[in-house]
């Protein structure tokens, strides 16, 4: 019966507006602690081995693409700050401009996955994937080959994650174009923006923690 | 939360502003041979950032004080996980150096 | 508060939520009532707690004789295996919270549904197809690692379906992980006027830790899950001691999922056995807050313990220390349950009808197995214990001498409040003591067997141990006959039982107010909560 309603509507285990928001945000919340402990067991992972190999860390990060990384940084942060300017224009009531920013912020998730797609491109060329084309040899390389390892288990559900976040953002900057959401009314764009920036929260953490671990150790 | 206060634009790309430096900060410095500096370096620039983030683009500022203690189990616990497990490897070695 | 409870008398059976939504089929499988979704997990946590109990028969009888004619060594493995996942995750991690959990609690904090109805239906067919999975392994030749997946057995030598089975597992985890959050949000937003913190029944209590427990350490096995199945399929190396990655590790990840998850099976059980001893001994709560925040003293320190599953892995010994000495604070808020529940019974007029008798006999039970974990916690007699049945015993008093008595006594006690009908009461007794007798010949016999050394997870043993196995099999068929027993009092009084009225107890509790079985949005009025809960007066 939830489904027919105006999306405006308040269903019906709710009493009112701000406790169906309340609600909303609190499970938002929730759901992002359990993405935090998700992504937390890779970083643990990868604690427990640059505390063991830092030395094949090093190197394992030299062979990362460092200007690449740093862009991809740049434009998922400003993605990020597009979304929560969005957020900031539909409670202006001003949906047009909240649907474009948007827009420029799935379509700067969208840059971001390409340049990560050369990137593991260009990997996959240097035969640097483990499990697919791993050629690395000398003494560290099974050390190296955890590095990647850890890389891509990371990286990978972090763009899927990103994925998810484009599709989401798509969605809502066309639901703002025409008209689903005011002043009054905007919880999906607020949730939606929650889930982005955890997306940009968990690249903070990827990107020094494998593109710069350059001379450390 | 009820009654929500919107934020100023200003203050949104001022934040944005802040990130793109820590970042350049951290990237540059990250090139410069500082040893285990670097480390402190990359990862308190990291947790600023994410705080920035949180603070103002995810609006904990003003959220309701069960949000905030969500946000805080969320990052305490895989601190939990990496605090007790490497607990267990930094002691590993202490044992065979007793032993030889 | 009041004003619903008229007519209810006069309802019974096929009347409320029952019929409201609809009579087909479909109306059950699409439907977003809590109460519905409840029966919905109740029929299937059933069917799998009779598929891992028909594992656990085979595992008995095949112990009977020392030489393990019954099943092959290959099987006897791929057996424990399907008994342990089985249980664990489709049945003890469901059980209370997504049944009574997702029943009661709206209803006991005074809302009309779940904070998310759609995503609680959703969260049963996730726990349907994760159910599916773990069932094809069975039908493709099963899997030998033990419920924990050990590394690097599980990664690198096994040859049966580990995928398929930890696919299954990943994905009643996320079941798991949204009615975690669901009865988070419903607790925190739904609560009706006048229903503060402090008002709220020791179940709901109960279910808010289990439900943060559930969301904080479930992720960790999800992703823990992946990385043996991706060290599977693409050879990522992080368990990999070929590679220098550690098998250990997987220990720690596993354990700070699963140690905690022994808490997502008991702090609902606690929950349960406070209702039923507080109506049994007709008494309010003794130490209504030390009940309340020892539940999360529980949550918070079950995370801290993880590595006294580890003692003898290789972990450092120092780690062991610490983790030892963090597993004996755990036993505190514990501690304090139990003496609470006795101070609350002291010098009371017990009523012993069968939910109370379940209560108590989870008090007992919980008590000799958190005794044994004491043991079990201490370094030194753990280096001797590890592995062998002791440790079986202890856990299994814990789990099924905890869990699945509190589990029955709750379905017991609430029973007619969801169906509307009462089940036959004498019977419903012998039942429950039958249980308590053949739990203990079970398992009691196993505490000694471990201590003289035998080992679990083998299907052959030395033939000193067979006398103890035997009576230990003896006691397993009794506690069979006990579990099937419910099937059939249960069944017939949905068929011949006298309607209930709505408050058959005669217990404080706003789902005692609303008529049995409830109508569809629970309350026609949001009531008002003016009282403190167990405001029992006779």
């Amino acid at each position: 019966m939830n489904a027919s309603m105006p999306a405006a509507a308040v269903q019906q285990q709710f009493d009112d507006a701000p406790q169906q928001k309340e609600a909303a945000m609190l499970g938002m919340w929730a759901f992002i602690a359990t993405e935090v402990l998700f992504f937390g067991v890779l970083f643990a992972a990868y604690v427990i081995c640059r505390w063991r190999f830092q030395l094949a860390f090093v190197e394992g990060s030299s062979h990362l693409d460092f200007p690449m990384g740093t862009a991809e940084t740049a434009i998922l942060l400003t993605s990020g700050c597009l979304s929560a300017i969005a957020l900031r224009q539909i409670q202006l009531n001003k949906a047009r401009q909240s649907a474009v920013l948007l827009l420029a912020a799935s379509l700067l998730g969208v840059a971001f996955l390409v340049l990560h797609g050369m990137e593991y491109h260009d990997e996959f060329k240097e035969g640097l994937i483990p499990g697919i084309r791993y050629v690395e040899k000398g003494p560290s390389a099974h050390e190296m080959e955890l590095f990647f390892a850890l890389y891509y288990v990371t990286t990978g559900f972090h763009s899927l994650h990103v994925l998810i976040g484009v599709v989401l953002l798509l969605i809502m900057a066309l639901r703002t174009w025409r008209g689903s959401f005011c002043a009054p009314y905007h919880t999906p764009i607020e949730i939606t923006g929650l889930y982005w920036s955890l997306v940009d929260i968990v690249w903070i953490f990827v990107y020094p923690a494998f593109y710069l671990v350059g001379s450390a150790g | 939360m009820t009654q929500q206060e919107i934020p100023t634009l200003r203050s949104q790309l001022l934040v944005l502003a802040g990130l793109l430096m820590l970042l350049a900060l951290s990237a540059s410095l990250s090139r410069v041979p500082l040893g285990w500096w670097v480390l402190v370096i990359t990862a308190s620039v990291a947790v600023s950032q994410a705080l920035l983030v949180m603070v103002v683009f995810m609006r904990l500022k003003s959220a309701h004080p069960a949000l905030r203690m969500i946000a805080i189990l969320a990052f305490a616990w895989p601190l939990i996980l990496v605090a007790l497990t490497l607990g267990d490897y930094f002691t590993r070695s202490l044992l065979h150096a007793a032993l030889h | 508060m009041n004003a619903t409870a008229t007519t209810a008398d006069l309802e019974s059976m096929g009347s409320g939520y029952l019929v409201e939504g609809g009579r087909t089929l479909w109306s059950w499988l699409g439907t977003r009532d809590h109460k519905r979704i409840a029966i919905l997990y109740t029929i299937a946590i059933t069917a799998f707690f009779f598929m891992g109990g028909a594992a656990a028969t085979l595992i008995r009888l095949t112990l009977i004789h020392p030489d393990g004619r019954l099943l092959s060594a290959e099987t006897y493995n791929k057996t424990f295996t399907f008994h342990g996942v089985v249980m664990v995750w489709f049945f003890l991690i469901p059980s209370i919270p997504s049944t009574m959990g997702n029943f009661l609690v709206p209803i006991m904090i005074g809302a009309r549904d779940m904070a998310f109805p759609r995503l609680n239906l959703f969260s049963w067919y996730l726990y349907m197809i994760g159910g599916l999975f773990t069932a094809a392994t069975l039908v493709f030749g099963g899997v030998d690692t033990g419920w924990t997946f050990y590394t690097p057995f599980s990664t690198m030598f096994s040859n049966t379906n580990v995928i398929l089975a930890v696919v299954g597992v990943f994905v009643v985890g996320f079941s798991t992980i949204l009615t975690g959050m669901n009865l988070i949000v419903t607790t925190h937003m739904m609560r009706a006027p006048g229903m503060h913190w402090y008002r709220l029944p020791l179940f709901v209590w109960a279910m808010y830790a289990t439900s943060v427990v559930m969301m904080l350490a479930t992720p960790v096995l999800a992703m823990t899950l992946a990385l043996i199945g991706l060290e599977r399929l693409a050879g990522v190396g992080i368990f990999d001691p070929a590679l220098g990655g550690d098998p250990i590790l997987f220990q720690h990840f596993f354990w700070f999922y699963s140690h905690p998850a022994v808490y997502i099976m008991i702090l609902p059980a606690m929950g349960v056995a406070s209702e039923l001893i507080c109506n049994g001994v007709r008494r309010r709560i003794f130490g209504y807050k030390f009940m309340a925040w020892s539940m999360f003293g529980i949550a918070f320190i079950g995370f801290l313990v993880w590595g006294h599953h580890m003692f003898v892995a290789g972990q450092s010994m120092y780690a062991g220390i610490v983790f030892s000495m963090l597993s004996f604070v755990v036993a505190v808020p514990s501690a304090i349950k139990v003496f609470n529940w006795l101070a609350t019974l002291y010098k009371g007029d017990i009523h012993f009808h069968a939910p109370m008798i379940y209560a108590l006999g989870f008090v007992g039970l919980f008590t000799l197995g958190g005794m044994t974990g004491l043991f079990l916690a201490a370094v030194a007699l753990d280096v001797n214990l590890t592995d062998t049945y002791f440790v079986v015993a202890h856990f299994h008093y814990i789990m099924v001498g905890g869990s699945v008595m509190a589990y029955l006594g709750g379905i017991h006690y609430w029973w007619p409040k969801a169906t509307g009908r009462m089940y036959s009461e004498n019977i419903a007794r012998l039942a429950a003591i039958l249980m308590f007798v053949g739990f203990n010949l079970t398992f009691f016999p196993q505490y000694i067997l471990g201590y003289e050394g035998m080992p679990r997870r083998y299907h052959q043993y030395l033939p000193q141990f067979q006398e103890l196995n035997v009576i230990s099999s003896i006691g397993a068929l009794i506690l069979a006959v006990s579990y099937l027993m419910p099937l059939f009092y249960l069944g017939h009084s949905l068929f011949r039982g006298e309607p209930a009225g709505s408050n058959p107890w005669r217990a404080t509790g706003l789902e005692w107010t609303i008529a049995s079985p409830p109508p569809e949005h629970n309350f026609h009025e949001t009531p008002v909560v003016t009282a403190d809960p167990y405001d029992y007066r006779d």
